[in-house]
This record gives C-alpha cells, structure tokens and sequence, in this order.
C-alpha cells in the first residue's frame, strides 16, 4: 500500500521522485535516486538491494527496460515487487508483480510514471499523473507535490471498505550535483502528504539561504537573523490579507 | 546551530550519525555514510560536496587525517566549516574552523566525533560524547540518540537571542548494505529531538517487519494484519 511517482522535467533535466504509504519512514528506504544517472525505485514487497543495484547498471549505461530484465533474472521473487525504474533521460521501465497485494498497478505519462499497490483503483494513478501534468512549467518538486496531493485525492489506498492514512511520505529531486537538490520527509504523521507540503513550502523559503550560506560564508547573515526577516515578511503579508 | 554525534560501532562495524540543530530539514545534509567505507560530516557553513569527496578518499584508502587536510585544502571557505571524517576501523578526526560561530568545538572519541557550533558551551559536546560512551550496552542506534538527547539536556544551541530550540533532527544507521539500516528524520519541528525519540520508538515496533515481508513475501502477513497484532499486544500491556 503506496503510491509514488517518478518524474522529470524536460526543461531542466532534474528527476525526482514522490513517495507516500501506510508504512512509517518511507523516504529512508528510497536510495535510488542518482543525479546525473535516474531512478530506481522498489516497493510493494521491496528487496532493499534492487535500487542501488539499478542504479548501478544504469550508471553502466543500461537502458531501463534491461535492467528490469535483470531485476527478474535476479530475484526469485520479482513477482512480489512493484519496480519502475527512469533514467536521466527520462526512459521508462515499470513492473508490477502478480504477487503484489490489492489493486495494483502502473502508468506512464508525459515526463513520469505513477505506480501503487492497495490502492482504491486505477483513478488513484490517474490522478498522480494528472496531478503532476496540470503544471508542466512549475519547478519538479511542486510538481511532485501535486501529484501526491491528487493521488490522494483520488482515494488512495485502501479498498471499498476502508481507507488507509499515508503515514510517511518523501520527495527528493536530483539535479547534477551529486548531493540531493530536494530532500524532504515525513516519517510518522497521521496525514503525511499535507505535512509534506507544509515541510516543503517552509524549506523552499530557506533552500537558497541555505545554499548561498554555504558557498559563501563570509557574507551569510545568522540564521536567527533570516529567521526574523522571514517572519517580518509574513506578518506584512498576512496584514494585508 | 548544530550538534551532532558521528560514529562507528566497534561491536558491530556499523557507521551512524545523530544530528539536531535550528536549521529545518538537517536529514538533507547527512549523505556521508558508507558501508564498509565510513563516515563524513560537513556542518555549520556546510560546503555540500564534502561529504562525497570524504567518503571517495576514504575509499581510495587515505587515512581520516588526510582525508580533512585534502578537504581543507580544496576549500577556500575551509574556515568556516566543521568537519569529522570516520574511516572502517573506527580512526575518528574532528576540525572547528575558526569562522564557525558562537561555541564551536568537537571532542574526538575512540570511534566517535561528539561536535557542534552556536552551542551553550563546550559542556553540550561533553554530555554527548559522555552520554555515547555510558550506553554502550544499549544498540548503536539507541546510543546516538541518547548523545543528541544529552546535548540537548545540556542546553543545545544558543543564539544571540538565547536558546534556540531543535527544529530537525535525523539519526542514520550504515551496516553492511549500500542501503541504509535506519535512517529516520524530523524536518519541520519546535522539539525535534523529543519527535525524534518518538518517531524511532514508533518505527522499532516495524522494523522487523518491513525487514522480513521483502525477504520473504509468500509469507508475509498484511500490513493491516500486523498493525492489528501490535494494538492487541498494547492493550493486554
């Protein structure tokens, strides 16, 4: 019971993946994601040593489609995992094993691929998909954050009788460096997407003080400093609300 | 604004990191860990591309030692930055540039860094690394958040306006495997250590769990299922 998109923006080149479950601390258990080399991503029944391994043969040059020929090859129990697998120049490959439980499945898109398993239905990928198209030219990580909200949206996980919370949630987008651009989560939270958005749209406030505080030091002002500034400037946003 | 514990286990060779600090979204910033490699750690005015090169010249075989001394001398803000670098028997260096804020400093430990910047003082790195070495008897992991939760008791972080409360924190486990053990983070908190405490407690009760259903799938029972086992495991409690 997940559902995750990857994705990648065809002005820029990032990729980046969003992730949300049942299951607790998801975002630490999403290694595949390599700048400069694609995603790899394994859910459903994961085995741990799929992701790094796709990133490996990727790396090698692979396209995505043989390193899901090799996944299978390789693992005796494919058939319980949920793989999609995107490289940087935004090939696809996706699997979804006949062992995986409730409604399950996968679905390619313009620039991504949505792929859950204990979903209420085939609307909740529609909705990923839809949700992550609606705004092509906004930056990744919004656009990720989207198509989360619109899986959710849509229902989610769960069956006719009972909805499942998300309970963890993560998105990380990679540029060319080799450290990630975007790396938020949400390890146990009663409605994790909404909290994922909330952590978001706090860190992209700070993503460039935090990024020129580093490369330039010498002229960086305190945090706490920032941190006044920033609450300044809502307060004459909020007066004016 | 940040404190921090990087170690390796002398029992079982695993290397880790618990970190808490000001800043939102620290867990970011912790990719220095490497199985069978080592650990690296780059804060205050983090330079970003430290830790991949410590961890590159690491596995290239450089001593830790070296491995600052080549990260300082590639870094024209190298004053600015503390850095603790690990290698895979445990030989542990720490570096508080002078640009660092507020009080800086580290304690270098048999196999562990106890570091931290824009502190109430030098007791804060004194609390972890004593809290790290007193619970020895506990898992690796146990032990590094017990040394952030001391920090923290010992006053964390002081800014010119007074204390400054944790509002990230994350603690990262290494073992044998490129992927990590544990790797558990709060982003976005006004008391990110105690929602860390919390959210590790939480997700102990699962990790076995999530563990096994991918080894073993035809056996695995639903997550529904188990949830249910350990709400009737807490009520008979």
């Amino acid at each position: 019971m997940t559902y995750s998109i990857i994705g990648r923006c065809a002005r820029t080149g990032r990729i980046g993946l969003g992730i949300t479950t049942f299951s607790l601390a998801v975002g630490g258990r999403c290694e595949g994601v390599a700048a400069n080399v694609g995603i790899c991503k394994t859910q459903a029944f994961p085995n741990r040593t799929n992701d790094p391994l796709g990133i490996r043969l990727l790396a090698e040059g692979y396209l995505p489609e043989r390193v899901m020929a090799m996944f299978a090859a390789n693992d005796r129990e494919h058939e319980y995992r949920q793989v999609a697998i995107m490289d940087r120049e935004g090939r696809i490959a996706a699997h979804t094993g006949s062992g995986t439980r409730g409604w399950s499945g996968h679905k390619i898109g313009a620039d991504c691929v949505a792929f859950g398993n204990g979903l209420v239905g085939a609307q909740v990928l529609d909705g990923l998909i839809a949700g992550f198209t609606a705004k092509a030219d906004d930056v990744l990580e919004f656009r990720l954050m989207r198509a989360l909200e619109s899986g959710r949206d849509a229902g989610g996980q769960g069956d006719a009788q009972s909805h499942r919370p998300e309970r963890s949630a993560a998105i990380k987008v990679v540029d060319r460096l080799d450290y990630p651009d975007i790396d938020v989560r949400v390890d146990v939270h009663p409605t994790a997407v909404e909290e994922l958005r909330r952590v978001l749209e706090e860190f992209k406030l700070y993503e460039e003080f935090y990024r020129e505080r580093g490369r330039h030091p010498g002229r960086a002002i305190p945090q706490d400093v920032f941190v006044a500034r920033l609450q300044a400037k809502r307060a004459t946003l909020s007066s004016r609300a | 604004m940040t404190y921090t514990v990087l170690a390796r286990c002398p029992k079982t060779g695993q290397v880790g990191i618990g970190i808490a600090t000001y800043s939102i979204c620290v867990g970011l910033y912790c990719n220095g860990l490497q199985a069978n490699v080592g650990a690296a750690m780059t804060q205050a005015f983090v330079n970003q591309g430290n830790n991949t090169l410590a961890l590159g010249l690491l596995a290239k075989g450089f001593s830790p030692t070296r491995v600052l001394d080549e990260l300082k001398a590639n870094d024209a803000d190298a004053e600015y930055r503390q850095i603790a670098v690990i290698d895979r028997d445990g030989e542990a260096v720490g570096y508080s540039g002078p640009k660092t804020r507020g009080w800086s400093g580290h304690v270098v430990g048999d196999g562990y860094v106890s570091m931290g910047n824009v502190l109430a003082g030098r007791h804060v790195v004194d609390a972890m690394a004593k809290a790290y070495e007193a619970a020895s008897s506990e898992s690796f992991e146990r032990r590094l958040l017990r040394a952030i939760e001391a920090g923290r008791d010992a006053g964390g972080q002081v800014g010119n306006e007074g204390h400054l409360t944790e509002r990230s924190a994350a603690v990262r486990v290494y073992g044998a495997h490129d992927h990590a053990e544990l790797d558990l983070r709060v982003d976005l908190h006004d008391k990110a250590v105690d929602e860390l405490r919390r959210a590790f407690e939480e997700y102990e009760l699962y990790r076995g769990y999530y563990r096994d259903r991918g080894k073993d799938p035809r056996n695995a029972i639903s997550q529904a299922e188990f949830v249910a086992r350990l709400a009737e495991r807490k009520a008979a409690q």
